[in-house]
């Protein structure tokens, strides 16, 4: 059985259903992205296997299963246990989910001596060793920094390092570049190939930049409205799908010596 | 392609330093020198922080560089002032990346499409909602949305409105700042056309700030790529791709995810951060970060020089 089978899951925020149907399942080591414009969706569903949903939000048919588990059926005490170990999520801008007024290394060592039972010293030599192993130069100083002063990159890198903490066996990406430069981009991308080379780590990449998706993926979902518009391998998906939904996304990426309209 | 009397809007030696802390001062641009031509697109790409923004704000005169000057028909439009200040931005208008957070929510479209004409008298208050209908549907949107406030709309028929309030006062020249980089990508590509179908029809010349280097060479005439406050490269748009000669405008390119790239490649990535401006390298400001960094680079800084028909690169490679 594959480490995560999501299974014909609906999911509302009050009575609408916002995501119809939806299956997918992902063995160890594999990495599966999720794309389509906005509101398609994406989000809800990686919320949905995190046990994060908002509000109202409700899966309200189907079941999901991580590891053998029915995630469903956790409770608060159970989903503290393997948010943040087993499995973990890694935010658009990692910096807002830092408290601004607090250091970095402060927000780190209270995630780790959440999930163990380890002194501050040991907890901060750990976040060090993280973040250096996450190439960030200089770990201790990025510990004693706020926030606000680390560069975008700099500041995925430490959600990528809080995230990978305890080596889970998913990791949940929510756009994880569409916020940071071309190069930086590069350098992120690079590292989460890297996570799932060394550590053997599945991703779930929901994105909107189709090239990032193509190069990293072994799955391709594209989404539209809540439904799967079309889903297949990269191959697939660019060079054999039919639906035109696809063909039509394709088109609109900007490629270097594609269309001109000048 | 370009002609040395279609010059619309000529800037010169610009540098702006900002004063930071314990004395010392940020460069955020330093001596940049750029022509606009008429009716053409002037690309700027660039990593965040390397002053792209803060040049085109000198354009729209919302803020004025420490040194140079910015030619338009012939008159510095850094010193003007008061009236005459007033004036010249009729003729230079701002497209923003965001524009739900650029207009007042509280205002209905007609009022904020309006707003620039009536300031300068152009219309009676009578006039508006006529004039808001006319300026919605040049941007293909339905004339009813006159009635509609901003969070009634999507983020691309946001865009549509800032580019119809900006046009509305029939600028020569429009600077827009990442005006598509919120959107999704079939949003952006409909946004790209109705501007490149504008520019056709009214002559417009466009400044745009972008990091996206497929979306820039899709449309743009001109495409300048500044690092660290400096122009490194300044090159025809279709050039983009494998005429680009400079060693930073090369790593920029190859950190692009395209869906027609060799999925069998390694990503390269410049492993390095970018230097503070504010302590900028002495020589090349690319020196540090350079595969091909000579002794020369880190003594002297390029300057741009002419490497084929209007194609410059500051790099000493090219000496």
């Amino acid at each position: 059985m594959a480490m995560l089978e999501v299974n014909d899951i609906t999911i509302s925020y009050g009575t609408r259903p916002t995501v119809k149907n939806f299956s997918m399942s992902l063995e160890e080591g594999k990495i599966c992205s999720l794309v389509g414009e906005s509101g398609s969706g994406k989000t809800t569903v990686i919320r949905a296997i995190f046990g994060l949903l908002p509000g109202a939000g409700k899966v309200t048919e189907g079941d999901i299963i991580f590891a053998g588990d029915h995630l469903l059926n956790y409770s608060k005490k159970e989903w503290r246990k393997i948010r943040g170990t087993e499995m973990s999520m890694i935010f658009q801008d990692s910096g807002a989910m830092m408290n601004p007024t607090k250091k970095v290394g402060a927000a780190y060592t209270e995630y780790i001596r959440t999930h163990e039972n380890i002194s501050k010293k040991e907890a901060v030599k750990k976040g060090i060793m993280m973040l250096e192993r996450m190439r960030l130069p200089s770990g201790d100083n990025v510990m004693q920094s706020y926030p606000f002063q680390l560069s975008g990159g700099m500041r995925q890198r430490v959600g990528i390092a809080m995230g990978m903490t305890y080596q889970p066996k998913l990791l949940l990406a929510d756009e994880p570049t569409s916020a940071l430069d071309v190069t930086t981009q590069a350098q992120i991308v690079r590292q989460m190939m890297e996570l799932k080379e060394n550590y053997g780590t599945a991703i779930i990449l929901v994105t909107h930049n189709l090239g990032v998706a193509a190069y990293m993926s072994d799955h391709i979902i594209v989404m539209r409205n809540g439904v799967i518009e079309d889903q297949g391998d990269r191959d697939h998906i660019l060079y054999h799908s039919e639906n035109a939904y696809t063909h039509k996304l394709l088109e609109a990426v900007p490629s270097i010596g594609g269309t001109r309209y000048v | 392609m370009f002609d040395e009397k279609d010059v619309i809007l000529d800037a010169r030696h610009i540098t702006r330093r900002f004063p930071a802390s314990k004395g010392r001062e940020l460069t955020a641009c330093n001596d940049v020198n750029l022509k606009f031509y008429k009716g053409k697109t002037l690309g700027l790409v660039g990593e965040s922080g390397c002053g792209k923004s803060t040049f085109m704000r000198f354009l729209v005169s919302l803020d004025k560089p420490n040194e140079g000057e910015i030619l338009y028909r012939g008159v510095d439009i850094t010193k003007l002032k008061g009236e005459k200040l007033r004036q010249n931005r009729q003729n230079i208008q701002m497209v923003f990346q965001d524009p739900a957070t650029s207009f007042n929510p509280k205002m209905k479209i007609r009022d904020v499409i309006c707003e620039p004409l009536l300031n300068f008298g152009r219309i009676k208050k009578s006039e508006k909602s006529a004039k808001a209908r006319e300026l919605l549907e040049m941007v293909e949107l339905p004339g009813e949305f006159e009635d509609r406030f901003m969070h009634n709309m999507s983020g691309g028929q946001r865009q549509r409105v800032g580019i119809a309030r900006a046009l509305a006062l029939e600028p020569e020249i429009i600077v827009m700042d990442e005006a598509t980089s919120a959107l999704d990508v079939s949003v952006q590509k409909t946004i790209i056309e109705l501007i490149t179908k504008l520019q056709r029809e009214k002559g417009i010349t466009i400044g745009f700030i972008c990091h996206d280097l497929g979306l820039i060479q899709s449309f743009a005439h001109q495409v300048a790529v500044m690092y660290l406050g400096n122009i490194v490269e300044v090159m025809p748009g279709e050039d983009i791709g494998e005429q680009c000669r400079h060693p930073y405008s090369q790593a920029l390119l190859a950190s692009v995810f395209d869906i027609k790239m060799d999925f069998t490649k390694k990503i390269e990535s410049i492993e390095s951060e970018i230097p503070s401006p504010l302590d900028m390298p002495p020589g090349c400001p690319f020196s540090n970060r350079c595969d091909h960094c000579m002794e020369k680079c880190r003594q002297e800084r390029p300057l741009l020089k002419e490497i084929g028909p209007g194609h410059e690169v500051a790099c000493w490679l090219y000496e």
